[in-house]
């Protein structure tokens, strides 16, 4: 190996680096050492050896006191944004320490103010959004009421009844027996009399009442 | 997650879609990776930077990832190969801001330049290994940055490099002589 061709003064050089780094054995130590009291360019060049390799170590330690892991430095970038705030807010001035309290409590009152008015205006009724300043008239009120009922009317589902072909009283005799389902005749006084008798529904005396009161109308009508 | 087991089953994991799985690998090696890249790059952003291209360049390349070598090895290379493209893109665009940086580290090796204040001669010190450091051939920088670093065995440096064990400590003898010669320079 041609790398200390130029320096090696010795054939103890492997030994002395091993000793200078502490990774000789015992008996090689102790053999280097028994070498250096009789070996001064050896001494010499333990002795400068051991001095640069002081000036590295503090080169060394100088370098890797500053060195932060990655780790650290991220979990400090996600500190810094509450901590640059507040970094912010203790050195900035006192006139924009005051600026900003003014314009956050400027805010806060104008967001409170439209969510206020937002919520009135949800609960309102419409006669509340009529202007209370108007006085209006009789005949105002009497114009509003016939609007809101033509409105009403226009706004019903229109119903087409067929205009009537018959005389009004078969309409309305026509239209009665439309109205009673088929299959059923009215009861004649005789079967609603039994009915009842049967219900239970009318005493003896009720009968005689019924009976006078019937028989006040037919003279009536007689009469 | 503190159950998880070698880097291999990890790895395992995330190629089954584990998306936690790479998280852990990153969490692993991030410190170690950026004490490479920092060591080859010799600047804060460009090691950053390049952390961060290897992380990712792994993850693009999970599939590819091939058991029979170690997830450190694996990542070391890639890592390497990150800080490699960089410092040839830097060359082609920035070369005097490099010469400027080694023109300062000389320029305190004189001593009308050396400043009376402690700290700043420290940090003049610093200014000169790094510069020194990144003027070292790449397969000794290399060395010297896993072992300075990254602070791994012989051992680990053989299996991630893929080379002998006294090839390792040869390199890094040589490399350690030529930065004490360059930093004698600087007094």
């Amino acid at each position: 190996m041609s790398d200390r061709e130029n320096f090696s003064t010795c054939e103890h050089a492997d030994d002395l680096v091993s000793v200078l780094y502490g990774e000789a054995n015992e008996r090689e130590r102790r053999d280097f050492e028994l070498h250096l009291t009789q070996c001064g360019d050896c001494r010499a060049e333990f002795a400068a050896f051991a001095q640069v390799r002081e000036s590295i170590g503090e080169w060394r330690d100088e370098a890797l006191t500053g060195f932060v892991s990655s780790h650290l430095a991220s979990a400090q970038v996600k500190k810094s944004a509450m901590a640059a705030l507040r970094q912010f807010f203790d050195l900035s001035p006192l006139w924009m320490k005051g600026a900003v309290g003014f314009a956050v409590v400027v805010f806060c009152v104008l967001a409170t103010v439209a969510l206020m008015r937002l919520q009135s205006v949800e609960e309102a009724s419409p006669l509340a959004t009529v202007n209370p300043d108007v006085v209006y008239t009789e005949q105002d009120l009497k114009r509003a009421v016939d609007e809101a009922v033509a409105k009403q009317q226009r706004e019903q589902p229109v119903i087409n009844i067929e205009p009537p072909t018959t005389p009004p009283s078969t309409f309305k005799r026509a239209n009665v027996a439309k109205a009673e389902p088929k299959g059923r005749r009215p009861f004649s006084k005789a079967e609603r009399e039994q009915l009842a008798a049967e219900l239970r529904l009318l005493s003896s005396d009720d009968d005689v009442d019924l009976d006078v009161l019937e028989d006040r109308i037919n003279k009536q009508r007689q009469r | 997650m503190e159950t998880l087991g070698p880097d291999e089953i990890i790895v395992e994991r995330a190629l089954s879609g584990d998306a936690d799985a790479f998280g852990e690998i990153v969490r692993r090696w991030e410190r170690r990776i950026f004490a490479l890249t920092y060591g080859m790059l010799g600047r804060e952003e460009d090691a950053r930077d390049a952390t961060q291209e290897t992380f990712l360049a792994a993850f693009r390349n999970l599939r590819g990832f091939r058991g029979d070598a170690k997830v450190s090895s694996w990542l070391h290379r890639i890592a390497v190969n990150q800080c490699l493209t960089r410092q040839r893109r830097a060359k082609v665009r920035n070369e005097a801001a490099l010469d400027d940086d080694e023109e300062r580290a000389n320029s305190f090796a004189a001593p009308v330049d050396y400043s009376p204040a402690r700290v700043a001669e420290g940090r003049q010190r610093t200014a000169a290994v790094r510069v020194a450091l990144n003027s070292l051939p790449l397969e000794l920088r290399q060395v010297v940055v896993m072992k300075e670093f990254e602070e791994l065995t012989f051992r680990e440096i053989s299996e991630a490099l893929d080379l002998p064990l006294s090839t390792v400590k040869s390199r890094l003898y040589t490399g350690l002589k030529q930065l004490q010669m360059r930093l004698a320079k600087f007094g």
